[in-house]
């Protein structure tokens, strides 16, 4: 666009003149379709939590914190908040243990090797959560799952593991399940990385190993935080998995919020539980940015 | 004594043979420079020293012991990166530190000796910053540190001045020189510039498709090119095309030229050629270009040759150049410093 076409519109208002300054203009059309089918919806099914509910219909001007309040005091809320909390904490490290090699196997392989490891990493993600999580309960299942009964007829053990709906299965289903999201931030970083940086490490005199744990893993530090918020959210808020694989009687927050809006109708309580998983959610990935700004530090400045 | 032998190191990536038995011998605290255009494999035969290139054929000596089987890490060879690759994730300090660090010295032992190497490239004050904080001049200063302080026997360093701007590049470059001096340590730069050549080193190695052609003083092969190609790395040449007969070459000068009967090029330098506009013996052209650079002036004459000759005389005070178009003769100052190879410049090229 030439500067005189646009130069009457920059003056025309302040809010156009905020957007084209701001630099967000190109971010518009998306940030209009979020907030029109996502904070909208999102924020009226929280209202649910706020207000009375009398026969289907909301009673008017009825703004109530005596739901929310409720809850706060209920220790189940807390058992399954902190439950859902330490769920996403360990599957999330456990995925990062496990994604690593595979971005760093990735990053040092060449040509259609990669095209192969990437077509690997990413077929899982063509299933649904909710397919996934069927099949480990196939593998994990009782007598006859996969695992009991391999185990069995190698003879390595005697008695079928109890694994499944316990909380090991849980983590075991999350872990897979959420490793792609975890393994592509990490393997963008590895693969681009500097390898001078290495041979440089190498000439003052560290080993290969001195190299990964003092040169690669630190510079991958953006990475690794982007990849534990991501896979700490999507497991926090997860509700599938710990309801197929930790059973009737396993529950998390999310696995209530589900039960209270779709089993239950109850949608006040519903609305409540959901407001608390999102705020928490956030508050937790705020906390993992932050730590994650403080040790990435070298990262932002600049001259 | 060399402190240093490169010996008939040959490397080929694939069908592409990039070293061709290279081999130089230098001494204890001298600095060389390896020179040539980018692709002659001059940071090759560099990488081939430090352990990141592994050579097909040949040896690498230091102090008569042979790091072929030796590892990268293992070497005591300083390496300076071309674009210094400085970690990002750690301050000048710890940049500087990390070879002590990564050898697990005492804590105590690894602040004084970074404090003292810090001090000598004068980067005191900028210990707590990070390089994405510093100039490209202060980020190749942390690069030398960082080298130096783990006191090696030989210092690597691969173009280090091309990320500085020109200005800054000759005053690092003396800088660099003096502390080189100041410590003592055998040095091996690499560069494509002949000035940084020139100013750096005791010996030069000019490199051409990954050979070694010459070896010398830069006095020495500006002086005495062993061809054209190297004639016109170091510094500016004529070169003109002629016949050498009965161990003259065939010019209106006489001028003795040691190579067999044939086809064979006169190298002579700008400086060393001379106008006149008398019946002097000397060859005749027409002057087609005068640049006036102060206390000189480069003449472009066209003589029948394929390029113009190239001749940059003294003013004489208060004259200005001659015109384009003006007659003249050309002739040969010192005979005795101009050089006959055999064969033509356009199959040395």
């Amino acid at each position: 666009m030439s500067a005189d076409m646009a130069a009457p519109l920059t003056h025309r208002t302040p809010f156009l003149r905020m957007l084209k300054s701001s630099g967000i203009a190109p971010a518009v059309p998306a940030l209009a379709y979020l907030i029109v089918f996502m904070v909208v919806p999102i924020c009226t099914l929280l209202l649910f939590g706020f207000v009375t509910i009398e026969r289907g219909r909301i009673v008017g001007d009825s703004f109530t914190l005596q739901p929310l309040m409720q809850a706060l005091h209920d220790p189940l809320v807390w058992r399954l908040m902190w439950r859902s909390f330490w769920v996403a904490v360990v599957s999330s490290f456990f995925t990062l243990i496990l994604a690593y090699p595979v971005a760093y196997v990735y990053s040092e392989a060449r040509g259609s090797w990669r095209t192969l490891m990437l077509v690997a990493i990413m077929s899982p993600l063509l299933t649904s959560a909710l397919v996934r999580a069927y099949a480990w309960l196939v593998i994990l299942g009782g007598r006859r799952g996969i695992l009991n009964q391999s185990l069995l007829s190698l003879g390595l053990i005697d008695e079928p593991l109890r694994i499944l709906n316990t909380d090991l299965a849980v983590l075991i289903g999350m872990t897979q399940i959420h490793l792609p999201f975890m393994i592509l931030p990490l393997l963008a970083v590895l693969a681009e990385r500097d390898r001078r940086l290495e041979e440089a490490s190498l000439n003052l005199g560290a080993s290969r190993t001195v190299t990964f744990f003092r040169v690669i893993v630190p510079m991958s530090a953006p990475a690794i935080i982007a990849g534990l918020a991501l896979v700490f959210a999507i497991s926090y808020t997860n509700f599938i998995v710990p309801q197929l694989l930790g059973g009737g009687s396993y529950s998390t927050l999310a696995v209530q919020v589900y039960e209270q809006t779709i089993v239950v109708l109850d949608w006040t309580r519903g609305a409540v539980l959901a407001t608390l998983l999102l705020v928490t959610c956030f508050f937790f990935i705020f906390a993992i940015v932050t730590v994650g700004a403080r040790v990435t530090r070298w990262n932002e400045v600049r001259r | 004594m060399s402190h240093l032998v490169i010996d008939g190191i040959s490397k080929s990536f694939g069908s592409l043979q990039v070293l061709q038995a290279c081999g130089l011998e230098i001494a204890k605290g001298t600095v060389t420079t390896l020179l040539g255009p980018s692709g002659c494999g001059k940071t090759t035969l560099l990488r081939v020293i430090a352990g990141f290139v592994t050579p097909d054929t040949g040896r690498i000596l230091v102090a008569g012991a042979d790091l072929s089987q030796v590892p990268p890490n293992r070497r005591q060879v300083g390496y300076v990166f071309q674009n210094y690759a400085l970690f990002p994730h750690l301050t000048v300090a710890q940049n500087i530190g990390y070879g002590l660090t990564v050898r697990r010295r005492p804590k105590a032992e690894i602040q004084e000796r970074v404090a003292k190497v810090i001090d000598l490239v004068a980067l005191t004050a900028f210990a707590e910053r990070y390089p994405a904080q510093l100039s490209g001049g202060q980020q190749q200063r942390v690069a030398i540190a960082r080298a130096l302080v783990l006191e090696p026997s030989v210092l690597l360093l691969d173009e280090p001045f091309n990320a500085l701007d020109a200005k800054l590049r000759l005053t690092m470059q003396i800088e660099l020189r003096k502390l080189i001096e100041r410590v003592g340590i055998t040095s091996i730069f690499v560069t494509h510039d002949q000035l940084e050549a020139m100013t750096l080193s005791d010996t030069v190695a000019v490199m051409r498709a990954g050979r070694i052609e010459q070896v010398g003083p830069p006095l020495e092969i500006y002086d005495r090119p062993v061809n054209a190609y190297v004639a016109n790395f170091i510094g500016r040449a004529n070169l003109i095309v002629g016949q050498s007969r009965g161990g003259q070459f065939v010019a209106p000068q006489p001028i003795v030229a040691d190579v067999r009967d044939g086809e064979a090029t006169l190298i002579v330098r700008p400086e060393n050629l001379a106008l006149s506009q008398d019946d002097r013996p000397g060859w005749a052209g027409s002057i087609g270009f005068a640049t006036a650079l102060g206390p000189t002036i480069e003449y472009e004459i066209d003589c029948g040759f394929a390029e113009p000759l190239r001749a940059v005389v003294t003013r004489e005070a208060g004259r200005g150049t001659l015109p384009p178009g003006t007659q003249a003769k050309v002739s040969i100052v010192d005979t005795r410093a101009a050089i006959v190879r055999a064969g033509s410049a356009g199959n040395e090229r």
